[in-house]
């Protein structure tokens, strides 16, 4: 609504309406944490910064599949990648905070309160956890749709996501070799053309 | 039985680095309940659902399992262990990449690391689905949020609460 002087037709990335600020990045992944119950928050994560016009589709992709190579928690490695960029430093640490702190406090309180009971979560818990994690499955799922079809456009693309897939899943292959022998596969296939 | 904040601090920053493409859930098992005997089977199975309803990231059990091992010092030395040092690893390695971007290479690697990113995530999916999927209901339940965030501007924590409803009046 802040954005008038884009016209409808323009083909262009996003537009940033506003740049990015430390209070502004802060917000951001709080919200992503909030609306991010049961997962999804890469699917968040886009959402929201495609709509700022912060990061493109591509970019996003690319955020992401660096957070899949650094060990630990995607989501928060997502997060401290993206404040990086956004912000350096300081970014990333505000971006790290804020995706964690709505669910410590939630965690924190639940922790406190149920470690008490005696025999653990009553049975209707748990089926209620249950039918959430079902769920947080379908939210993951749309979170790898842009980074599907970011793929799908890669030459060699498909096929080198099928044989990941099938030696990390199927085979329960060492994610560090798969990643050597997908990245020199792809580098061969891609590498730089001396003319043009 | 009193964890040393320090002993937990360690012990889950080393767990943080050795997870790829999220949670290293064997080694966490391994660790914490067969190694250290912090928290029990049923503890892990109760974080890590809990996990799945608090608002983001889904591995905020590793701070409820530092909370069984340590108390509140304990679940905030989990937290900054599992956490922080590879949110540090995360902010340098995106660092360096932008600095690597006139590199003539960068287009090339990127196209190479893409479907790698691919897969792995497809494999998350799998791996999530073998934990979480016990019955047609429960393969029901995830399609249909599937199919609704796919196709709607649900929010994504209502789906997640409404199936949590479901799942608790179908005693799932």
């Amino acid at each position: 609504m802040s954005a008038p002087t884009t016209p409808a037709a323009s083909a262009a990335p996003a537009t940033p309406t506003l740049p990015p600020t430390p209070a502004g990045l802060l917000r951001l992944f709080v919200g992503v944490a909030l609306v991010g119950i049961g997962g999804g928050l890469p699917a968040h994560t886009r959402r929201a910064l495609t709509t700022r016009g912060w990061m493109t589709d591509a970019e996003f992709a690319e955020a992401y599949t660096l957070a899949q190579l650094t060990p630990g928690p995607n989501a928060v490695n997502l997060a401290a990648m993206i404040g990086a960029r956004l912000l350096g430093g300081p970014g990333a640490a505000l971006s790290v905070v804020g995706i964690l702190t709505p669910g410590l406090i939630a965690m924190l309180t639940v922790t406190a309160i149920t470690l008490g009971l005696p025999g653990g979560l009553p049975p209707t818990v748990q089926s209620a956890l249950r039918g959430a994690a079902c769920a947080a499955l379908g939210v993951m799922l749309t979170a790898a749709l842009p980074v599907l079809k970011v793929t799908a456009g890669i030459r060699f693309g498909p096929t080198l996501a099928v044989i990941t897939f099938l030696l990390l899943a199927v085979l329960r292959a060492d994610l560090l070799l798969v990643l050597a022998g997908t990245v020199i596969v792809g580098l061969i296939l891609h590498r730089p053309r001396s003319g043009e | 039985m009193t964890a040393e904040p320090l002993d937990i601090l360690l012990t889950f920053a080393r767990l943080g680095l050795v997870s790829f493409g999220g949670a290293n859930l064997p080694e966490i098992e391994r660790v914490l309940v067969d190694q250290k005997g912090w928290i029990t089977p049923q503890l892990l199975a109760n974080g890590f659902a809990l996990g799945q309803v608090m608002p983001g990231p889904n591995m905020l059990a590793m701070t409820h399992y530092g909370f069984a091992a340590g108390g509140w010092l304990g679940a905030f030395a989990a937290t900054l262990g599992f956490y922080g040092p590879t949110a540090l690893l995360s902010a340098a390695a995106m660092t360096a990449w932008q600095r690597l971007s006139r590199w003539r290479w960068l287009p090339s690697l990127r196209s190479a690391l893409l479907p790698f990113g691919a897969g792995v995530l497809l494999a998350g999916v799998l791996v999530l689905a073998r934990g979480s999927i016990h019955s047609w209901t429960g393969a029901l339940i995830a399609t249909a949020s599937f199919a609704l965030l796919w196709r709607t501007r649900v929010n994504a924590a209502l789906i997640v609460v409404g199936a949590a409803v479901l799942g608790a009046v179908l005693g799932l």
